[in-house]
């Protein structure tokens, strides 16, 4: 039952998302795939609470049931401010992963979580990052694409403007992975920061759009200096998603699932 | 590009002084950490902490009355000083993401400088007072006089103050403990990293100890060194009843998985009893060789575990289950002669007389016979005012969101 309703539920949210990627510029139509995909992952969400008896956040497959679900709202509702055509589509896509994910192993909805992670703080914790990252990788590009024109003195302002936009959304999901993960600590293990390394790394990469920021802020004609702190703000971010597990620091990590056996 | 330099120290101070000012401090901070160590078991407690942050407060109130009219006022609330006082905060931050935070015993140049112990340092310290110092100001020169436009600005920077403000006083007041909890026992007392024991205002006796375990996984080790062996993934395998699977080259069928099981004679049969551990009955081939079929089972705190040898060099065997979820259920007791029944759960703690309960962890070495639970009791009066500025800074993310570059384009014009 429960798997016969999401082959349905995946199929009309997979058919509706494919579907309006494939007509990018009937704006109406589009959007209202979009939110018929949204629509149908949300009915079912619904419908495995209440046949459930609990909220469904307790098994891999569930999380990822709810990533599909915030992922493709945040990529509408970041369409409807922003115009960003193709995060609407990044979001569309990784919500269509997440439920193939789930078709391929349908054995992750019996697959129950640690205790630690079963917490309704979990998703949005993971929800945001995905976000963040993806608007911070792209600000990179621009920065790399700025330093390539400035040295061909081909450089536009408009890139600039395009960077900061880039990286003031990609900044607010990053603020608020941050807090929500402080949140959710503070649930879990009794205290919000505790300079996990992972904390520490993911503090170190919000300083680092910090720096940015605020250089842009003072001096917003000075593109050089602007653009390589914010490529190598991205390098420490690179740090944090995969490098704090190698260092010596790490040993005590929370965050390190992968060394568990 | 080059233009006349400024000599250092000349108004309008800028990027060069900033840096100075912050590496400045702490070296200074370095150099009294080497002589006199920040001791790190004495913390600020209530009611000092609230009387430093109050003198704290109208120092910082008096400061800016006093230069508020001044260069240095303009500087310490601009923007160079802030970066500065983010990138030498970054600095140190980058130093303890490099290396681990614990405390050592030995004393070399890292435990005389505290570089094991950061947060606890006098450079810490330093640099978060001056960053506190320079985002008052910020926020002042933002809000006086009150703008509409500035609301999001002052909302987030305030949040962050706030944030740090009272997280940093309040930690002297944490006080994170644990405590035993013995089937049928009533426990009162709790304990600290040291070991010192502290009484509370409430009384835990633990009713039941309940935990769900995951299936135990099959895995290959090498006999010699008793080490996984793992040329291929997944390296362990989720037993469940009639499972064929591929182990690396091994072909392992489970003819029979039984949850709770006793040894008696050449094989296992299902057995409810206090010790009784998960076994299985597998067969094992290869492309080359012929089938092996014999029991495993991964044995608990009074039963022996078993593998099957495979070869000369490898052994299949079973892990010891672990946790899916594990809760306790207790009768919490007030001195009004309350009590109340709760149950204690990972990420699902319980509040009682200002005091926060969170179930933490339990006799691993007995599994699922546990009779111990270790649960967690937490007060931290400060809390609510960390949240109040955690709450400012979110809706200054959201604000961030709508708002976009237009800060950039508007400052630009």
């Amino acid at each position: 039952m429960i798997w016969n309703y999401f082959l349905m539920a995946a199929g009309v949210s997979s058919a509706s998302w494919i579907l309006s990627a494939l007509i990018p510029k009937k704006e109406i139509l589009r959007n209202a795939l979009v939110l018929t995909g949204i629509l149908s992952m949300a009915i079912y969400i619904g419908f495995l609470w209440t046949s459930l008896e609990r909220p469904p956040l307790r098994t891999l497959g569930e999380t990822r049931l709810w990533y599909s679900f915030f992922i493709s709202i945040i990529g509408l509702i970041t369409y409807f401010r922003w115009r960003y055509l193709w995060m609407l589509y990044y979001c569309l896509f990784m919500s269509l992963l997440f439920l193939f994910i789930n078709y391929l192993h349908p054995e992750n909805f019996s697959k129950t979580l640690m205790p630690a992670l079963q917490s309704p703080w979990f998703v949005p914790h993971v929800v945001v990052y995905i976000i963040s990252y993806a608007f911070l990788a792209a600000s990179t590009l621009v920065a790399i694409y700025g330093l390539y024109q400035i040295k061909r003195d081909k450089f536009e302002e408009k890139y600039m403007l395009v960077a900061d936009n880039l990286v003031y959304l990609g900044f607010a999901f990053l603020t608020f992975g941050l807090l929500f993960g402080a949140l959710w600590a503070k649930e879990a293990w009794g205290h919000y920061w505790t300079w996990d390394p992972k904390e520490t790394w993911a503090f170190i990469t919000w300083m680092g759009y910090l720096v940015y920021i605020h250089r842009r802020y003072q001096k917003p004609k000075k593109y050089v200096s602007a653009l390589w702190i914010l490529a190598l703000a991205f390098v420490i971010l690179l740090v944090c998603w995969f490098g704090v597990n190698y260092m010596p620091s790490a040993q005590f990590s929370v965050h390190t699932y992968s060394m568990q056996p | 590009m080059s233009k006349p330099t400024k000599p250092l120290w000349q108004t309008p101070w800028g990027y060069a002084e900033s840096f100075l000012i912050a590496f400045g401090l702490i070296i200074i901070g370095f150099l009294l950490e080497f002589t006199i160590q920040s001791s790190t078991g004495t913390s600020i407690r209530y009611p000092m902490n609230l009387i430093l942050g109050a003198v704290f407060l109208a120092l910082l109130l008096g400061f800016y009355r006093l230069i508020r009219k001044s260069s240095l006022f303009l500087f310490l609330s601009g923007i160079p000083a802030s970066i500065g006082a983010i990138s030498v905060l970054t600095l140190l931050v980058i130093i303890m993401g490099l290396t681990p935070q614990v405390p050592m015993q030995e004393e070399n140049l890292i435990t005389k400088l505290s570089l094991n112990q950061l947060t606890t340092s006098w450079p810490f310290l330093f640099i978060n007072f001056y960053l506190l110092i320079v985002l008052a100001l910020v926020i002042i020169r933002k809000s006086i006089p009150f703008k509409m436009k500035n609301w999001g600005f002052v909302c987030s920077h305030l949040g962050l103050w706030i944030t740090i403000f009272a997280a940093g006083l309040g930690s002297g007041d944490l006080m994170r403990l644990k405590m035993d909890l013995h089937e049928n026992k009533t426990e009162w007392k709790a304990y600290d990293d040291k070991g010192n024991y502290y009484e509370l205002p409430l009384a835990i006796k633990l009713n039941d100890f309940m935990i769900d375990e995951f299936n135990p996984k099959l895995a290959v080790v090498e006999n010699e060194t008793g080490k996984l062996y793992e040329p291929s993934k997944p390296s362990m395998i989720m037993i469940e009843n009639d499972l064929t699977t591929q182990l690396h080259d091994w072909s392992v069928t489970v003819d029979e998985f039984l949850p709770v099981s006793g040894r008696a004679g050449d094989k296992y049969h299902p057995l409810h009893d206090f010790g009784a551990a998960p076994a299985a009955r597998v067969s094992v081939s290869t492309s080359t060789s012929e089938t092996l079929t014999g029991w495993i089972s991964c044995g608990s705190f009074n039963r022996p575990h078993e593998s099957l040898k495979l070869n000369e060099n490898y052994s299949l065997l079973m892990t010891v289950p672990e946790p899916k979820k594990f809760s306790s259920k207790v009768t919490i007791f007030t001195p009004d002669g309350k009590k109340e029944e709760q149950v204690l759960e990972v990420n699902k703690p319980q509040s009682v007389n200002g005091w926060k309960i969170y179930q933490l962890s339990y006799d691993e070495k007995m599994g699922k016979y546990s009779t111990l639970s270790v649960v967690e009791v937490v007060k931290d009066p400060w809390q609510i005012y960390v949240y109040i500025g955690i709450f400012m800074m979110m809706i200054g993310s959201i604000y961030m969101f709508w708002r976009g570059n237009k800060v950039t384009i508007n400052n630009e014009q």
